[in-house]
């Protein structure tokens, strides 16, 4: 079928060569681009830019797997670059207030919980569409940011939590490690865990599963949650990353997270989608902004390739999933 | 009639190509011979002679499943026949598309509306015809020639108002307008009173006699007996995809039409075992919900209660009441002699109540996912070890359920959608024989069976009774429950009207009972 990984269980990897095939694909997509600027650029195999890189892309594939728990409920989260821009003013506030840096962490993922609980809210309770409820709060949280903030910056002074993002560790930048830390509990929970199974069901036929006894509104709460609290949490590595809370960050961050999601083989339409798609398909988009640079291509023109991209990496996905059935 | 000329005449659609009135009245319209439909191994026409005298209202009748809806969707080239020719004015006509048969003249006014709520009246009568001038819609001249004919036909509806503000009985007025106005010259009606007033029902009444009065065709599908009687020149009967005769009006009455109906030969397929009835496990008193109300009846273990009744007379709601998927609004259920609450579809499955639902594509199954996760669905809560889902446990149940109940596919993983209507009917049972239950609800479990698998869920049934289990079978299909049920309710309008012990009424009393003549 396409990018849903797992495997023996019967969880939905209904053809298991054709989607691992798929993961292949973008793996092979993605080294193709790396060679291919390796040959390229001389910059680009530099230990610096390589590291460039894994922090450019480390962000928005935290996003991104956030935001493929809700597309496969059948949802959409528009919310998260704003997210992401209110929480780095958060914490920076938190901190200029002289929290404790792990309380400062802890109140911030906190947020991320509360707005996820308040669009799956709007969503069950109200019945508003998703695309609605996210995009309310994509502008509100924006608003909020800048009156808290008046306008301005929040300069961060902690030095511990701004080194963290610039540390390396086993030669790896931490930012990279973050995706790691987010992608096994990820993987475990959307491929491993029964509430995976209910995220895939709900987005498939949520009458049905509700009639098989699945907690419909539950596992809704629990698809947004999800992406806020990671959207809080990129919040929290933005600000490290550059030093202050601003909540004009992040601008466009959630479309740069669907297209990774969509890139990396989750359906709009709900019910298809996996942990590594979307992680490949940020690092694809990080990669073709990072080689368009070296190649010192305007920057104008790398918007129009990454939508030209889009289009005909969701095409042949189309396309081999029609040929699958 | 003069107004819609005029209509015609502005228009210049390329579809009005039928001459009007191309046969004299009382001459053979559309001739059916031989005319056969079949979905793989399944008959759902048998080969069927039926004419159609031009001018005539001319009913059919039968129940649901008969092949009444098969034969609406071949003469309006829905679907393409199997075997057997069509005889449209005295020539042969293939009908083997929509357009085609819109271009002749024949048209369908369906059971649900099928129009744009959004548009208005106007816009909807012009639908895929309107009236152009330069490339520009003229959307005043259209609403104009809409209320001319709405107002021509003695319905007091505006043109220019959205259809969605309209009742689905003024819906199903404007469609009746919309085919009118098309040039139409054979008009079938699709049981159209089902959702209509009396009032709404008389107008419609009206419109259809004025249309005969033009020299258009009707076809007039519907249940209810005193429709037939009160408007048909002849009447056709099917039973179980047979054309099984045609009466003229004056020489039959609804005795006969009703034997006709029921499939007197009872098939071998209905495999009854008869088990001592044991305990009550449910009894539900005066409960009333969303389309039923003050349903009492109980069942016991080893016993299949059937709920017998037309589409829409409250069966499948009250099974859903019963569920917890809707809230009660009076009434108590007793569950092994405990009242109990049941607020939700978990509180019902933790209690033991299992629902096949109506639908299997809406309700049943989530068609895009593999089948060893539809079978596994409830039971993932006890297949979970620590986080994660025990995976050996889980390719087990999905295999057991596989191999069990002979669902034919090469993997548990292949998607739902993939399956036949037989093969998803076991996947929907196999979920819930994974989870297991003391109550069993069955509701329409053999819509798109073929016979084969019929007779397996049929022997399933006593294997589930044998155990101790309890059976509510809901069916519109008298002789599955009339032959299956140890006890037969018959439910019209969202009301139990009457019960039966096994075999004690005759299928013509039960039929009545549920028309309600």
């Amino acid at each position: 079928m396409s990018a849903e990984t797992v495997d023996s269980g019967t969880g939905p990897a209904p053809r298991k060569g054709v989607s691992i095939l798929f993961g292949l694909t973008l793996l092979g997509l993605l080294l193709f681009l790396w060679l291919l600027l390796g040959l390229a650029t001389n910059s680009f195999w530099t230990p610096n830019n390589i590291s460039n890189l894994l922090r450019q892309g480390a962000m928005t594939a935290i996003l991104a797997v956030g935001q493929t728990f809700v597309i496969i409920t059948a949802g959409i989260d528009l919310s998260v670059g704003a997210v992401v821009g209110f929480t780095s003013v958060i914490v920076a506030w938190l901190l200029a207030a002289g929290v404790p840096l792990w309380i400062a962490i802890i109140l911030t993922l906190a947020f991320g919980v509360l707005i996820g609980g308040f669009h799956a809210f709007g969503i069950v309770r109200m019945g508003l569409p998703p695309f609605i409820i996210t995009l309310a709060t994509l502008t509100s949280l924006r608003g909020i940011g800048l009156l808290i903030t008046n306008g301005s910056t929040i300069s961060i002074t902690n030095e511990a939590f701004t080194n963290f993002s610039r540390a390396d560790f086993l030669g790896v930048p931490s930012l990279f490690w973050m995706v790691i830390v987010v992608a096994i509990p990820a993987y475990v929970f959307l491929h491993l865990s029964r509430f995976g199974r209910y995220l895939f069901a709900v987005g498939s036929n949520s009458e049905a599963a509700r009639l098989s006894g699945v907690n419909v509104h539950r596992t809704i709460y629990l698809a947004y949650i999800l992406s806020s609290t990671c959207a809080a949490f990129v919040g929290l590595l933005l600000a490290s990353r550059i030093g202050i809370g601003n909540a004009t960050q992040a601008e466009g961050w959630e479309l740069q997270a669907i297209a990774s999601s969509v890139i990396g083989g989750t359906s709009l339409f709900g019910a298809v989608g996996s942990v590594h798609g979307p992680l490949l398909g940020a690092f694809i988009l990080a990669t073709i902004n990072n080689g368009a640079n070296l190649l010192n291509v305007n920057s104008f023109w790398q918007r129009i390739i990454t939508g030209v991209l889009i289009i005909v990496i969701v095409y042949f996905d189309q396309l081999r999933r029609r040929g699958a059935r | 009639m003069p107004g819609l000329d005029e209509v015609s005449d502005i228009k210049s659609g390329g579809l009005k190509t039928a001459a009007r009135h191309p046969v004299p009245k009382g001459e053979p319209i559309l001739e059916m011979r031989a005319l056969q439909k079949k979905y793989g191994a399944v008959e759902a026409l048998k080969p069927a002679s039926i004419t159609f005298l031009s001018g005539e209202i001319h009913a059919i009748v039968g129940e649901n499943g008969a092949g009444k809806s098969t034969l609406i969707k071949l003469l309006t080239g829905v679907i393409r026949r199997t075997s057997g020719e069509v005889y449209w004015c005295g020539k042969s006509v293939q009908l083997d598309n929509p357009h085609e048969a819109i271009a002749r003249g024949i048209n369908a006014v369906h059971q649900e509306v099928v129009l744009c709520p959004h548009l208005s009246v106007a816009a909807n009568m012009f639908l895929g015809d309107e009236i152009n001038s330069a490339g520009l819609m003229r959307k005043r001249a259209m609403t104009e020639a809409a209320q001319s004919v709405l107002d021509d036909l003695g319905f007091n509806l505006p043109a220019a108002a959205a259809l969605g503000s309209l009742t689905i009985g003024q819906q199903q007025l404007v469609a009746t307008a919309r085919a009118a106005m098309r040039g139409t010259q054979f008009l079938i009606f699709d049981e159209p009173t089902a959702y209509l007033t009396r009032q709404e029902s008389a107008q419609l009444f009206r419109l259809i006699r004025r249309l005969q009065g033009e020299g258009v065709t009707i076809v007039y599908i519907s249940h209810r007996m005193e429709e037939v009687f009160e408007l048909a020149d002849r009447v056709s009967v099917l039973r179980d995809g047979t054309h099984v005769g045609t009466r003229k009006i004056g020489e039959t009455n609804d005795a006969e039409l009703i034997t006709l109906m029921i499939n007197r030969t009872i098939e071998q397929i209905y495999h009854k075992e008869h088990f001592p009835a044991g305990e009550v496990i449910v009894e539900t008193r005066g409960l009333s919900g969303p389309g039923f109300e003050d349903v009492s009846l109980n069942v016991r273990a080893g016993e299949i209660v059937g709920l017998y009744g037309l589409i829409g007379a409250g069966r499948s709601e009250f099974a859903l009441g019963l569920y917890g998927r809707h809230a009660s609004t009076a009434g108590e259920v007793y569950w092994q002699e405990r009242k109990v609450n049941i607020a939700n579809e978990r509180t019902a499955m933790d209690l033991g109540i299992a629902l096949a639902p109506e639908s299997r594509r809406d309700q049943g199954l989530c068609l895009n996912l593999p089948i060893g996760l539809n079978i596994n669905l409830p039971v993932f809560g006890r297949l979970t070890r620590g986080l994660t889902i025990n995976r050996q446990k889980e390719i087990e149940n999905a295999d057991r359920q596989i191999r069990d109940l002979k669902i034919k596919t090469p993997s548990r993983r292949v998607l739902v959608s993939a399956m036949s209507g037989g093969n998803q009917q076991k996947i929907v049972i196999g979920k819930w024989l994974s989870h297991g239950a003391k109550l069993f609800i069955f509701d329409e479990p053999t819509v798109g069976v073929d016979v084969g698998t019929k007779a397996e869920i049929y022997r399933l049934f006593a294997r589930l009774l044998e155990k101790g289990a309890g059976i509510i079978l809901i069916s519109s299909y008298l002789p599955e429950v009339y032959e299956l049920s140890d006890r037969l309710h018959v439910f019209r309008r969202g009301r139990l009207v009457a019960s039966h012990d096994y075999r004690a009424a005759s299928h013509e009393e039960v039929l009545t009972q549920a028309i309600g003549v």
